[in-house]
């Protein structure tokens, strides 16, 4: 960093300390280089406040007011009710009835599209090697098609008389449940969806996280006689944990923000058992209560954060060389499995 | 970051204190009191107009609108095709920017709900009220004004298999005996009502209206959906689930298949299905037949379609009242149905030989006389969808009808008719 950078960046983050003998030094000059940043920074910053912060802010007014569809026309005559909106939503037994939908889909679907798009990456990685760009397509397709021929394809799989998964489920003897209509199967039908949907991009993601892997140290472990489980345990999977955080995260907002399956299949129901906060949020809005919707989809914001801030506490860098000698201090091979 | 911090609290302090700024006037808004209609002047139409609609009527209406134009040269009608899933929003949006168009196709069921945001122009006597049907009129009626006209309307009747099903059922005891026969005599299921999910409230309703049942009081600002009338028809709609005879998780897209094959005796249903069987099993048709639904005090049904609304910011309102009132004639309304399809909502159009000669459609103009239209209130459909569940509770889980009607009914007025 040169003399000259250092000094700009005192002058500018703590004003008080050295920025004003940098301003008595150079006064125009400081001055004039702020305004054309300014000026070049003024393209992004105006659409930044114009289409990011300020609808951004007004959704967040909106969650304050008891705005309704009957207001269109004067958004500005209506009552301040600070966090009524939220704790109305919170009240709500249809908006609870959503909210553990919403956990059980974020509990279950998370951690089993991360597992199952790691193995299918590993052994995209080491096993396969003729056909893996047909394999990588295979998987990423999914994620490039759309929702809507999906529901109509996924329709028949589910169908309880002629589908395939029954009929699958047949050969083995199991009469398979009518998943789309069961309160108990419906669930289970929207989490195999959108694991099948989202696996493709964690896939690419791990494949190019594994590729990062140092073949040295698995040499190492296999000389040491490391089986291939351990080699995966103990060398894979702490290499790939900044991968997996990322995969984690990603995952989870877009899970939480579970909205498309009940919206293509079932419409939230039977008895409102795939209704999703995303869902209710979006009916919500439909029914023209804007206000109590915009404080809905805050509620959901918040649980975003939560989890995000979680998945870092439990995945996160910090307490990796503590755990690291706990383990080293173990004899490894007697501990299987996570 | 302590900076940050502090411009981040002073912008929510300001935000704060232009909501402090905000409040609602009393009185509330447009529609709360009667409001007169201005009258159009009289003469040939000009100027343009914008008409906004929906499905197959927004692709149809630019050519159809020429007949509009020749008799009133002046005129030039811009039509503009809206998708029906983006229809509401795109409206609700246009009346927050002040960017109506002119005229606009509206859900009969969105009347109570935009009429309330005060941008609707209340119907001018240039239309004729007595010529159309009574229920398709009552849908334009919110708080006691009236706004727009009944464009084209649809109505719900049973659909039944003359091969399983001996003879037309006409009262309650009728309906049940025919499901049960019909069941006997080798189909799965005697019947198909709708068991929850969204829409069902429109194929139960009718039975509510057949027992009697009101839904709101006469100035619309109380519910009155917990009644001995609405637990008598929420137990009789059970009925059918509880006995077997109609089935309670038939697969999207099994019920026409299932029919014109004769698993499924008979179902409830709008004209469009007419349509959807005939293209599935033309030569099935034959055992096929129509009847209106069975009375129960009386006779019902549902009464749907789309109105068609005049904005109160139009530039152009006397042109767009004569464009909507030239789409109301019975030899316009007629000339509709035969390039779309929709029925007239003019009463005296029905007896056009296009439409009366037809084997099918006589039935929905005689369920046409009875028909009855949902209260046009701004939060119908959000106590639609509570209705919904409940049905579904009722049908799936085999919840008590008098619990039902009590559930609805409080949360119904959680919700308030927003009048």
């Amino acid at each position: 960093m040169s003399a000259q950078a250092a000094l700009r960046t005192g002058a500018h983050g703590a004003p008080v300390r050295s920025a004003q003998t940098a301003v008595r030094r150079h006064p125009p000059l400081y001055r004039r280089r702020t305004l054309v940043a300014w000026g070049f920074a003024l393209p992004f910053v105006l659409l930044f406040l114009t289409f990011t912060a300020g609808p951004v802010l007004m959704s967040l007014a909106m969650a304050l007011t008891d705005l309704r569809s009957r207001d269109l026309r004067s958004p500005l005559a209506v009552d301040f009710v600070g966090l009524e909106n939220v704790r109305a939503v919170l009240a709500d037994p249809l908006f609870r009835k959503a909210a553990a939908n919403t956990a059980y889909f974020v509990l279950v679907g998370v951690p089993l599209t991360l597992c199952l798009a790691l193995a299918v990456a590993t052994v995209l990685n080491s096993g396969i090697t003729r056909l893996k760009t047909l394999f990588r397509v295979g998987y990423y397709m999914p994620v490039v098609t759309s929702i809507v021929a999906i529901a109509v394809v996924w329709r028949f799989l589910l169908h309880p008389d002629v589908g395939l998964v029954n009929e699958v489920l047949g050969w083995f003897g199991i009469d398979g449940p009518n998943w789309l209509e069961s309160t108990t199967w419906a669930m289970p039908a929207m989490i195999a969806m959108a694991t099948w949907r989202s696996i493709g991009t964690l896939i690419v993601i791990f494949l190019a996280g594994l590729q990062g892997v140092p073949a040295s140290l698995h040499e190492a472990a296999a000389l040491d006689g490391a089986g291939a489980w351990q080699r995966f345990r103990y060398i894979t999977v702490p290499s790939l944990r900044p991968t997996i955080l990322f995969g984690a995260v990603i995952t989870g907002i877009g899970y939480v923000q579970f909205f498309e399956e009940p919206f293509v299949m079932t419409q939230g129901g039977p008895l409102n058992s795939t209704l999703s906060v995303a869902f209710q949020t979006y009916n919500q809005f439909g029914f023209g209560n804007y206000g109590y919707a915009a404080a809905m989809s805050y509620v959901l914001f918040v649980a975003v954060v939560l989890l995000t801030l979680l998945q870092f506490r439990l995945l996160g860098e910090r307490d990796e060389p503590r755990r690291r000698r706990r383990r080293a201090a173990r004899d490894i091979p007697e501990e299987v499995g996570p | 970051m302590r900076r940050t911090l502090r411009v981040g609290m002073a912008v929510l302090a300001v935000g704060a204190l232009g909501l402090a700024g905000c409040g609602r006037s009393e009185g509330g808004g447009g529609a709360g009191a009667e409001s007169p209609a201005e009258g159009v002047t009289e003469g040939a139409a000009s100027g343009s107009i914008d008409v906004w609609a929906m499905g197959t009527e927004g692709e149809a209406l630019a050519d159809f609108a020429q007949g509009f134009t020749e008799e009133n040269p002046d005129v030039e009608v811009k039509v503009t095709a809206v998708p029906w899933d983006a229809a509401h929003d795109k409206i609700a949006t246009a009346i927050a920017g002040g960017q109506t168009p002119d005229v606009s196709m509206i859900g009969t069921t969105w009347m109570g709900e935009f009429a309330s945001t005060d941008a609707l122009d209340p119907t001018p006597d240039l239309i004729d009220s007595g010529s159309f049907f009574e229920g398709a009129w009552d849908t334009t009626n919110v708080a006691g004004t009236n706004y727009g006209v009944p464009w084209y309307v649809e109505t719900r009747v049973l659909y039944y298999r003359t091969d399983l099903v001996p003879e037309a059922p006409t009262d309650w005891a009728g309906l049940t005996a025919m499901a049960e026969q019909a069941k006997a005599a080798g189909a799965t299921y005697g019947i198909n009502l709708q068991p929850g999910e969204t829409g069902a409230w429109q194929t139960f309703m009718p039975f509510a209206w057949q027992a009697g049942a009101r839904l709101v009081n006469d100035d619309a600002t109380q519910f009155t959906l917990d009644t001995p009338e609405m637990v008598e028809a929420l137990t009789y709609y059970q009925s059918f689930f509880s006995g077997g005879l109609a089935p309670t998780d038939l697969p999207q897209g099994d019920l026409e298949p299932g029919f014109m094959g004769g698993t499924i005796a008979s179902f409830v249903s709008g004209p469009w299905h007419v349509g959807i069987l005939r293209d599935l099993d033309e030569a099935g048709m034959a055992d096929v037949a129509l009847t209106p639904l069975p009375a129960g005090k009386q006779s019902a049904s549902f009464i749907g379609g789309a109105n068609l609304a005049v904005f109160k910011d139009s530039d152009n309102r006397d042109t767009a009242w004569k464009f909507v009132e030239w789409l109301s004639r019975p030899e316009v309304q007629v000339a509709w149905y035969q390039q779309v399809g929709d029925l007239p909502s003019v009463a005296s159009a029905w007896d056009d030989p296009a439409i009366a000669d037809d084997e099918y459609l006589g039935v929905f103009g005689t369920q046409m006389e009875t028909a009855v239209a949902p209260p046009s209130i701004p939060t119908w459909e959000e106590v639609a969808s509570v209705i919904d569940t409940e049905l579904e509770r009722l049908c799936k889980a085999g919840a008590d009808p008098q619990e039902v009607a009590t559930t609805i009914q409080q949360q119904a007025t959680a919700i308030g008719t927003g009048l």
